[in-house]
């Protein structure tokens, strides 16, 4: 019987091309349009890193005096002092932990022929590849040892490695970051999250480092960092260890915890902490305040979707509802002049409810094909997206999930509005229509 | 205006077809007139003057990676061979480039302890004192900085002069004032010697947005900002020649980013310019589609009575009478549905502006759109009435 009703429908769309053209045109820019939106808001949206997100937290003190404020929700910095960090790194309760911020560097092999250029390093600890799931395609981590000697030694990505040597077996390769030579001790697979969730400093959809190094060079090299560094206190911090020492903000800290007794001592190894540091005149507070905030907590935290996608979304929506409007008139109008039609399958038995299903397989098939044109229509205004704004590239896109959601809207979308036509024609007595032909 | 009453009865008669047709022209208008109210903001917001040389100005960076070179050194010789090129105006370094949304920031106060005093955030540049003309500033109050107000960078004495922009100024002394003022910052004093009227800072987007100051100070460090002014006939052509010629100089260290100080400014406006473009695309496909949609539906009630037209036109009726008939049919409804879609753009404005940080609906909006959808609405009904105005008398003595 379905199949009937849709060679049906297919019929009866042929029979009025003009009509169903500017039907499924209309439905193609009613998804196109949302289908835009809601693609941008729904990467923006997804959580970065599923396996794990619920096991990740990222970590906060509330470092500054009583009185200060942040500008975050809570008035607690986002980063750590290097302090902290330090400490956390090497007196953790948990295996998994590593603290991090980003550099950059100029690279290159220092010969004649290799034009150096600017990338972005993750400097951290060893824990970082096995924190955020990135597996290696040769080689590993640096070991404790080699962070402790601040060996000099890099783990690079596997695009990197095609970029500077056209392959990516390069362990025990030399590659310079400014004028310092690095030993590739690892290999990583392309790791590229949708957000930089570990790191939303200078914008959440910036693309994942290339790079990784020991944090123990931090000290070692005197680096400094190309995200964000911020002071709340007046601070003599002249000389580097000055400004290791001062309260300077400026670190990210992600540990790994995997159950709830496990959360509990890590919580009561930061309050230790706090306690103990304010033996040394620092956390000047009533209360020590800390955050640990899972990954998609954190995120909601720094409010990673950009308002004006919301807004986006929510016109497109009322777009789609102008389309509808326009398609319920269109259907009203297409199915009353076929009513007689359906007076005669009235007449030779056909029931009202299968009369009413063979109008919405029609209006059903429409909304299929509107979502074709949709979904093409939005690949457009996706490209559009990345050209005008270039930091998109990883989430202006369409990922399957929105790919067979946009003909669940179309088709859903289209039943809604032919509802109301489809009952109208199904209801007319078959009496009227047989008098007049 | 004796046809309106006989109008409305047919309209009760079929609702199912106005009441479409005005709940799209009421989500339109609402939809379209908040969609422009942002864009015109967001339009305004990019043509803000900035109060520099936009387009005669090339910003770049020099990353230099070997620690050996003495940077002071080498950054006066490239600055002296930059201005050689012809079309050079001034090539300096910079502490951080305007409009760019990356540099420095502090708190400067009118009090020597800033918790006592006025306090303000505000985005410096360090530069030689030529610094002023190099960015094509002009000066509203006070002098510009000469050559014995600067101080070397590194460990030398900070500069005990500053020009600030007037919003700086405002916010510590109150409207008009604070030249000649001394304003603190940590251990540095600094007289205010100089007030620009109109300059950005490097995050024009944010609430420091005009709040910068100019600091005599030069600067040669390892990731080093500079700037070149040039005569902007001939900007394309030299931004070509600056990392050839900054290589050859010296070649240890990397240039990055060399553009124009409008596109550094569009960058940072990426977000708006994105936000502009889809809703132009919005407006635009809205437009089309509401167009269409009281195109079509004229045309249906046409087909659906063309007998009753016919029958009208027999029994004495001019073309006229039809054609202004579904002129004024049209008409109602959409003046219905503009009256409704402008309490809905209104609610959804200050939804908007509760939510998000969006200016408010300026009712003028919400009115001119209306008056916009009036007309398209009636050019869209013209060709339909016209043909309904030709259905000939004898349709009505057929088929009956």
């Amino acid at each position: 019987m379905l199949m009937h009703y849709f060679d049906l429908a297919w019929r009866n769309i042929k029979l009025t091309p003009l009509i169903s053209l500017l039907m499924v045109v209309a439905i193609g820019i009613g998804i196109g349009v949302t289908m835009t939106s809601l693609s941008v808001y729904h990467m923006m949206s997804a959580d970065p890193i599923p396996q794990k997100s619920e096991q990740l937290y990222a970590v906060q003190l509330q470092t500054m005096d009583d009185g200060q404020t942040w500008n975050t929700s809570d008035d607690v910095p986002t980063q750590l002092t290097y302090i902290d960090a330090q400490y956390l790194m090497e007196n953790s309760p948990v295996a998994k932990r590593a603290a991090m911020m980003k550099s950059g560097a100029a690279v290159h092999l220092d010969k004649a022929d290799s034009a150096p250029f600017i990338e972005d390093v993750r400097i951290t600890g060893r824990d970082f590849f096995s924190l955020f799931g990135l597996s290696f395609l040769h080689g590993e981590a640096w070991t404790q040892a080699q962070s402790d000697q601040a060996a000099p030694v890099a783990v690079i990505s596997e695009d990197l490695a095609e970029r500077l040597f056209q392959r990516s077996d390069v362990l025990g390769e030399s590659i310079y970051l400014d004028e310092r030579s690095y030993e590739v001790i690892g290999v990583t697979q392309s790791w590229q999250p949708t957000i930089k969730f570990y790191d939303v400093n200078n914008g959440p959809f910036q693309q994942a480092e290339h790079i990784f190094i020991p944090f123990s060079h931090i000290e070692a090299y005197q680096l400094h960092s190309w995200g964000n560094t911020n002071a709340w206190k007046n601070e003599e911090t002249r000389s580097y260890a000055q400004f290791l020492n001062s309260e300077m903000i400026w670190l990210q800290f992600w540990v790994e915890i995997n159950s709830q007794s496990q959360l509990k001592s890590y919580q009561q190894f930061l309050m230790d902490h706090m306690l103990e540091q304010q033996k040394l005149g620092r956390f000047n507070r009533k209360e020590l305040d800390y955050n640990l905030k899972t990954v998609n907590e954190w995120l909601g935290y720094n409010q990673v979707i950009d308002p004006d996608n919301k807004i986006l979304v929510g016109l497109s929506f009322m777009f789609l509802a102008v389309c509808l409007a326009n398609i319920l008139g269109m259907l009203l109008a297409k199915f009353l002049k076929r009513a007689p039609d359906a007076g005669v399958r009235r007449a030779l038995g056909a029931s009202k409810r299968q009369i009413f299903y063979q109008h919405l397989v029609e209006v059903a098939l429409l909304g299929f094909l509107g979502s074709l044109v949709g979904i093409l229509l939005a690949q457009l205004g996706l490209i559009g997206i990345r050209e005008t704004m270039s930091i998109y590239v990883g989430i202006a896109k369409m990922d399957w999930v929105m790919l067979l959601i946009s003909p669940v809207i179309a088709i859903l979308a289209c039943l809604l509005a032919g509802l109301f036509p489809a009952w109208v024609v199904c209801k007319t007595s078959p009496a009227t229509h047989l008098k007049v032909q | 205006m004796s046809e309106i009453k006989p109008i409305l009865n047919t309209l009760m008669r079929s609702k199912a077809g106005a009441l479409l047709l005005i709940l799209q022209i009421a989500i339109t208008l609402a939809i379209v007139s908040n969609a422009i109210s942002i864009v015109s903001d967001r339009v305004d917001k990019l043509s803000e003057d900035t109060g520099y040389d936009e387009q005669g100005i090339i910003a770049f960076t020099v990353l230099t990676y070997n620690r050996n070179i003495d940077r002071a050194k080498q950054f006066k010789e490239d600055m002296a061979k930059l201005k050689e090129i012809d079309g050079v105006i001034e090539a300096m370094t910079v502490s951080s480039i305007p409009l760019s949304s990356s540099g420095g920031s502090w708190i400067v106060s009118d009090n020597p302890d800033e918790m006592l005093g006025k306090r303000v955030d505000s985005g410096y540049i360090q530069a030689n004192y030529k610094v002023l003309s190099a960015f094509g500033l002009s000066l509203s109050e006070g002098r510009d900085f000469e050559a014995q107000d600067e101080s070397e960078g590194g460990d030398g004495q900070f500069p005990s002069v500053t020009i600030v922009s007037r919003a700086v100024a405002n916010k510590l002394f109150g409207e008009g004032k604070g030249l000649n003022e001394f304003i603190y910052s940590g251990d540095n004093m600094m007289k205010i010697v100089g007030i620009v009227e109109t300059m950005k800072s490097q995050w024009p987007d944010s609430k420091m947005g005009d709040n910068v100051m100019l600091i005599p100070r030069e600067r040669s460090s390892m990731y080093q900002r500079v700037i070149v002014k040039t005569e902007p006939s001939k900007r394309s052509k030299i931004m070509k020649l600056i990392e050839p010629l900054l290589l050859e100089n010296e070649r240890q260290r990397v240039i990055i980013g060399i553009k124009g100080l409008d596109e550094a400014k569009a960058q940072t406006y990426q977000r708006d310019t994105l936000m502009i473009r889809m809703l132009v695309a919005l407006i635009v496909f809205l437009a089309i589609i509401t167009a269409l949609g009281i195109f079509g539906l004229t045309h249906f009630n046409i087909s659906k009575r063309t007998k009753q037209i016919g029958t009208r036109r027999a029994l004495g009726a001019r073309k006229s009478a039809i054609f202004s008939y579904f002129l004024i049919e049209n008409a109602l409804v959409t003046v219905f549905g503009l009256v409704v879609g402008a309490l809905a753009a209104l609610y959804l404005g200050g939804q908007l502006m509760a939510l998000y940080n969006i200016p408010a609906l300026d009712w003028s909006m919400v009115f001119y759109t209306a008056l916009t959808m009036l007309a398209m609405s009636l050019l869209s009904v013209y060709q339909p009435a016209k043909r309904a105005a030709n259905i000939s008398p004898s349709i009505a003595t057929r088929s009956i």
